[in-house]
């Protein structure tokens, strides 16, 4: 019979402090065999546990196109997160995935896309970006807009440095009033107002949007405003979850099940769903 | 379809052979379905209330292990969780329970497949047992089933008079089951067990499941949900209790300092930490909208993903609830 509840065995093969609550591992999997046709699409999560503290859902944060390590970022924030917290390099961990669905990137070859994330809502947004990047002569303008709560906040600064270094990406970043360091050359403002600010066109462009509910809610407006179709912003949802495998029916909502039919959605499919995220 | 018939006294024995075989045999006691040693105990009894709870523990058990993990320094060794083999037969099932099978298939099997459901169903043989018990509580016509309904039984009992049974052969499992114990039955006399099924009072319909859809399609804001929220106590008897909720947790269990299982345990959308965040964030923050989300899910979004209603309305969870939530009278009052 097959299990498939059942994790791989991963080892951490370096960790990275990001913020002083969010931390990144980038994992190696330990069966050979698994490792070497382990494949994934952008967008898509997995199930990262702790033997003894149980499991925990994250995107997969690296790009599918760079497919020697896994990477996540989780912030410290319940039981397993902090038992992950307690981890060191060499250490060996669950991993189940790659579940459910993905950014539709292969159909979205010759537009602009505009990334827009805040927080930790950078990681699922990183993988996609960074996959376009890999293909970066299939798609046209590339716009970042990353807001954090401060600057100490930010996540990836090794990443947004090397965005901001490419001639051919626009990257801005922000920090929320009052979140700001003396000799901080970013933006000051919520992402919402940077964006509009910055006035993205919306003609043949493509918004990709992560971070906490209250950005998502108050930077989807601004999006409309632009002239953005529903059908042209897309986001992942975050319900809780367990299985990650349509199962357990934590992460319902409507006729969908967020692990299955998502976590990938576009404002269209949202605006059919119940506001139960 | 082939009809033997059965006498009662036969009964008995091919339980006892069933027994001897070294299968397990599982039958409806005044609570719950048991695990029979003595055939003799078997009360079958058409007019019995159904049990407390359903059969679901034996298909899907309110807890068990999925794997087991030792951990070494660096390293975690993993072994597997075994499935019990043995052959179940489930003696006597009323209608209301044997429909369970076809719900539950759809959610353990879409995309992914539960071995651990479907190796247990896999060794199930479902004997049911025509009802002919009603209370205010049961719905099962509302629900598309009905006191004789064979839907999900191997083979299916009507009594016929006061020492026979009439045993209706409603799939190939159950045909090449009493294959090995043909010396029981004889030859079958349908018209007799079409007449005492036509004897059998069936509960009222009390909702039109097509008409409930449709209101709950465009009522997902309404005050009753607040209402029945408020009276509702979170306490998830009325998952327990029923034959088809199936919300499961998954959580690592550790009995010593290194070694310890994961589990998958019974859960439920009643509780307020099914959806809570680690954030502090709850999708579903308040009773309201959990009962909503029960409500919905069993006749709305059940039905769109998976064209079952995810009921059988055999009305134990409202026979169970502590607070008195009738499940028939709000749904059959999710109308205009």
């Amino acid at each position: 019979m097959e299990n498939i509840y059942k994790p791989y065995l991963a080892e951490i093969t370096e960790i990275i402090d990001e913020t002083p609550d969010t931390k990144t591992f980038k994992l190696r999997l330990k069966d050979a065999e698994v490792a070497k046709s382990f494949n994934f699409k952008a967008g898509q999560f997995a199930e990262y546990g702790v033997f003894g503290d149980g499991e925990s859902t994250f995107c997969i944060a690296s790009s599918p196109t760079r497919p020697d390590v896994i990477e996540c970022s989780f912030k410290v924030y319940g039981k397993v997160t902090q038992a992950l917290r307690r981890l060191n390099e060499g250490d060996t961990i669950g991993f189940r995935g790659p579940y459910g669905n993905w950014f539709p990137l292969e159909e979205q070859k010759g537009k602009n896309v505009l990334f827009i994330a805040g927080g930790i809502g950078l990681a699922p947004v990183r993988c996609v970006i960074d996959n376009v990047l890999d293909w970066r002569k299939d798609y046209k303008d590339i716009t970042i807009v990353y807001g954090a709560r401060s600057v100490s906040d930010l996540v990836y600064k090794y990443k947004l440095k090397e965005w901001q270094e490419m001639s051919d990406v626009k990257t801005v970043i922000t920090v929320d009033p009052g979140g700001e360091t003396d000799g901080w050359t970013g933006e000051v403002g919520f992402v919402p107002t940077v964006v509009e600010k910055l006035a993205p066109k919306a003609e043949n462009t493509i918004a990709v949007i992560c971070g906490p509910p209250v950005m998502i809610k108050f930077t989807i407006p601004v999006l409309k405003k632009l002239g953005f179709k529903d059908e042209d912003i897309f986001t992942t949802l975050e319900n809780r979850m367990k299985c990650g495998l349509g199962k357990c029916g934590r992460c319902n909502i409507g006729n969908v099940y967020v692990c299955k039919d998502g976590p990938v959605f576009n404002y269209a499919q949202m605006k059919e769903l119940p506001e139960e995220f | 379809m082939d009809e033997k018939i059965i006498s009662k006294q036969n009964l008995v024995n091919f339980c006892k052979d069933i027994v001897a075989n070294g299968h397990n045999l599982l039958a409806p006691g005044k609570t719950e379905y048991n695990l029979i040693q003595d055939p003799s105990e078997i009360v079958l009894d058409t007019k019995s209330k159904p049990t407390k709870a359903s059969y679901k523990t034996f298909v899907f058990p309110k807890a068990e292990p999925i794997l087991y993990y030792k951990r070494g320094k660096n390293d975690v060794v993993m072994l597997d969780a075994k499935v019990d083999e043995k052959k179940t037969v489930i003696f006597g099932a009323k209608p209301c329970d044997t429909n369970s099978f076809n719900i539950l298939n759809k959610i353990f099997n879409w995309d992914y497949k539960d071995d651990f459901y479907n190796e247990r169903v896999k060794n199930f043989i479902v004997i049911g047992l025509m009802c002919e018990y009603s209370d205010r509580y049961c719905f099962c016509t509302s629900v598309g089933s009905s006191p004789v309904s064979e839907k999900g039984s191997d083979l299916f009992l009507v009594p016929i008079d006061e020492n026979n049974y009439a045993v209706r052969i409603v799939t190939d499992k159950g045909k090449e089951f009493i294959g090995a114990y043909s010396k029981y039955f004889t030859e079958g006399a349908p018209e007799k067990s079409k007449a005492a099924e036509e004897k059998v009072k069936q509960p009222e319909v009390a909702f039109d499941s097509k008409q409930v859809h449709e209101w709950l399609g465009k009522n997902f804001e309404h005050p009753k949900w607040d209402g029945v929220g408020d009276l509702c106590l979170s306490c998830a008897q009325c998952a327990f209790v029923c034959p088809v909720c199936h919300c499961f947790d998954l959580v690592d269990e550790d009995y010593s300092y290194t070694e310890g299982r994961r589990m998958k345990n019974w859960d439920g959308c009643q509780f307020g930490h099914f959806t809570l965040h680690a954030s502090g964030h709850n999708p579903r923050d308040i009773q309201g909208k959990r009962y909503r989300q029960r409500i919905n899910h069993k006749f709305k979004y059940y039905v769109d993903k998976f064209d079952e209603i995810l009921c059988t309305g055999c009305g134990r969870c409202s026979r169970g609830c502590a607070v008195s939530i009738d499940i028939k009278e709000i749904v059959a009052n999710c109308t205009d």
